[in-house]
């Protein structure tokens, strides 16, 4: 594992850099991910879907060399899938093997525990990222249960008492603003908003996981892509993944340029919901949507379709 | 440590600026953010923002205030001192506002008892209409009855007619978005809320009927995302209700006889699922027109993320709208045909005693236990007592009734009707995308 106490802000930009995650000044996100690593406080990332919130810890864990463990939530969420549950199964055969001689202190003990990520990651040896992903999934009364593990890094287990962290894990929450998440959980946590990339992040992107495309057509695609975004009122605007999957498409099948048959052909791997395709061929279409392309002073030298 | 306590005094400073805009910043986050730039330093002032940003502002809304309070409090002293002179020299006009229309609105010499906002009101009319109130004191103050001269007992009904055309005024004034808020004395404070004005963020505060077309985009962006999360609490609900309610011993039972009887796997009882089903009731008459596009965009943003909620409109008679909009029926279409049925016609006057009780009788099959009652009205109504009569009769049958008034509340008193209707809903403010947003948040 690297070592991050002494890792300067510097050092750590460069540590994303080295692992192709492509940040800005703008985004401030290696600053504030910075902070949180170094404050030992969970960073709660907020921001529309497909942005690149999850891929923060993903990152994290590569960048420090540790495991990352992930907690998936979603409704109905409780501490039994979250925290750890016992092994009922397991305890249940114990009685029935030594049904004379057993305490109670032999039934709750360690090895009839099921750990779940959280506990995972307070027992770990090395420092772990832990990703609590979709936070704003969970019911409130789950978010007040985690004020304990995120404030003291530590629970408390009934039969056996407070469970500290080993090493404190990095913890990134996640949330797409679909509940207003407690005062209390964030005032907890370091904040950080991540919004669509910008054309110019988005080339970088791009030419970091797709470098076989030329730079121009990368420029290409974040420019449509980005056009999408701004100018459609789309229920999902396409995330970097799809605008990944976008760009890798157009390699495969050896596309030299953008043209409308290939945006009709292709659009689904943008838009995933017949609504949305049906609101880009209302207000744009694939015509409009290239000649929005054209550079604003029209040297004329590429793909001047529409009319 | 001079530059600590140099540093301290600025954090605090700057958090309680904050605070004054709004943003709750705690005693933990203001230490968090000192830790913060005593990492990083303070040479690089984007760094120095990213580090406060992250560490005292929670809320992605908060962002645009904090980045003009940071710019406001970090500028240099001659811009802050320009500013602060602005907000004094504000200050005093405001006083001296208030000051001369205490030595203008007089009766036979003695102050009228009129509230601050008011003469606030009355020192930001045309000349030709203050002469006008003038002159109408003036008068009454020589004013004669019955041949005796009037006395300063008259004075209470002169107070009322000049409140009542203040009052008259307000509404004018707000309409056509002349009213000017009386703005903060500290300089630092009003220059961000200026920043604020012209960067036009505050479409969260702005009333709905002041949001011109072009924005209307935007705002419709914010009522989806709205709809969804409302949309999301609704499933969030049903799931909730399904949390594993007990074991049950008859199932689990059978399913371990084929460990001797050893209770192994456990099987559990199940609540009943009760999700709630919302009715929508769209008040479509003549005071609710300006409202028009919210009304609208809230009906279409709620039925493409929800299915099952039924939607009615009304202006005395009641409209079911729901199939209409299913079939993606064009509004203006959906309207013309439509509000022939609801009462004169579009924009007509309101009688809600008629669209209840016919939204009991005609459709009693979208209002029972599970069924919350959005009234999406001004509350503005004939027959009031009968129509709150009513709504105590529909709240029996329906799980809730929520009122979403498009009346600010502080107006409340002045509509009869809707004292009469507050026993039997629970009410609130919705004239801005702000007050949509809490009443999401925090009510449903």
């Amino acid at each position: 594992m690297k070592q991050m106490a002494r890792m300067t802000l510097e050092e750590f930009e460069k540590a994303l850099e080295g692992t192709g995650y492509i940040t800005e000044q703008q985004d401030r996100i290696a600053v504030t991910a910075f902070l949180a690593v170094q404050l030992e406080k969970p960073l709660l990332v907020t921001g529309p879907p497909g942005v690149g919130k999850t891929e923060i810890a993903k990152v994290l864990s590569q960048v420090f060399d540790t495991p990352l463990i992930r907690l998936q939530c979603y409704e109905g969420l409780d501490e039994t899938r979250a925290l750890y549950e016992w092994n009922y199964q397991r305890q249940l055969l114990k009685i029935q093997m030594q049904r004379e001689s057993l305490g109670e202190e032999d039934l709750f003990s360690e090895a009839y525990l099921l750990e779940r990520p959280l506990l995972k990651a307070l027992k770990t040896e090395e420092r772990s990222v832990l990703l609590i992903d979709e936070i704003d999934k969970t019911d409130s009364e789950f978010e007040a249960f985690l004020f304990e593990f995120l404030g003291e890094f530590q629970v408390t287990i009934p039969e056996m008492g407070t469970v500290r962290a080993k090493k404190r894990p990095i913890v990134i929450l996640t949330s797409n603003g679909e509940r207003e998440l407690s005062d209390g959980l964030k005032r907890r946590c370091v904040f950080l908003h991540v919004e669509a990339p910008t054309v110019d992040k988005e080339v970088r992107i791009i030419r970091a996981k797709v470098p076989e495309l030329p730079e121009r057509l990368a420029y290409q695609v974040a420019r449509a892509v980005g056009v999408l975004r701004e100018k459609l009122n789309l229920h999902k605007i396409p995330s970097i993944a799809e605008t990944l999957d976008w760009a890798k498409a157009l390699l495969v099948m050896g596309k030299t340029d953008l043209d409308p048959a290939w945006v009709d052909a292709t659009l689904t791997l943008l838009l995933k919901s017949q609504e949305d395709v049906e609101i880009f061929y209302r207000e744009l279409g694939a015509e409009r949507l290239l000649w929005e392309l054209k550079p604003p002073r029209g040297d004329g030298q590429h793909h001047a379709h529409g009319k | 440590m001079r530059t600590g306590s140099e540093l301290d005094r600025h954090l605090i400073e700057f958090a309680q600026l904050l605070r004054s805009l709004g943003l709750r910043v705690s005693a933990s986050e203001i230490l968090d953010a000192m830790q913060g730039l005593l990492l990083v330093g303070l040479e690089d002032k984007e760094r120095v923002e990213a580090v406060l940003q992250a560490t005292l502002v929670k809320d992605p809304n908060h962002i645009p205030w904090f980045q003009e309070a940071f710019r406001a409090y970090f500028a240099p002293p001659e811009h802050k001192q320009a500013w602060e002179a602005e907000a004094a020299k504000r200050s005093s006009e405001h006083r001296a506002k208030l000051e001369q229309s205490r030595q203008e609105l007089q009766f036979q010499g003695r102050e009228l008892d009129i509230p601050e906002e008011q003469r606030l009101i009355y020192a930001q009319l045309p000349p030709e209409e203050q002469e006008r109130m003038r002159k109408f004191l003036e008068r009454s103050s020589e004013g004669m009855k019955l041949g005796v001269p009037l006395d300063q007992s008259f004075q209470p009904i002169v107070e009322r007619a000049i409140r009542g055309s203040l009052d008259y005024w307000r509404r004018r004034l707000e309409e056509e978005g002349a009213l000017l808020p009386p703005g903060s004395a500290d300089g630092v404070t009003s220059e961000v809320e200026k920043a604020m004005r012209e960067r036009e963020i505050q479409l969260l505060a702005r009333d709905l009927k002041q949001i011109p077309a072009e924005e209307w985009p935007q705002v419709i962006k914010l009522i989806r995302r709205l709809s969804q999360r409302l949309a999301s609490q609704v499933s969030r609900r049903y799931r909730a209700a399904r949390r594993r309610g007990g074991v049950d011993m008859r199932r689990t039972l059978r399913q371990n006889l084929r460990y001797g009887g050893t209770l192994i796997e456990r099987r559990y009882k199940s609540r009943h699922t009760s999700r709630p089903k919302f009715v929508l009731l769209c008040d479509m008459s003549a005071s609710m027109l300006k409202y028009t596009e919210f009304v609208l965009q809230f009906i279409y943003g709620l039925s493409s993320v929800a299915s099952g909620i039924e939607i009615f409109a009304f202006a005395d008679h009641v409209v079911r709208l729901t199939d209409k909009i299913h079939k993606g029926q064009a509004f203006s279409e959906m309207v013309a045909e439509a509000m022939p049925r609801t009462g004169s016609q579009w924009g007509g006057g309101t009688n809600m005693a008629v669209s209840l009780s016919e939204l009991i009788e005609q459709f009693p099959e979208v209002l029972n236990k599970r069924t919350v009652l959005l009234i999406l009205s001004d509350a503005q109504t004939l027959e009031g007592e009968k129509a709150a009569a009513l709504m105590g009769k529909a709240r029996r049958l329906v799980r809730e009734i929520l009122w979403l008034n498009t009346v600010p509340a502080k107006r409340w008193q002045e509509v009869p009707a809707i004292k009469m209707f507050e026993p039997h809903c629970r009410m609130y403010e919705c004239y801005t995308l702000g007050h949509l947003t809490n009443i999401l948040n925090e009510q449903l």
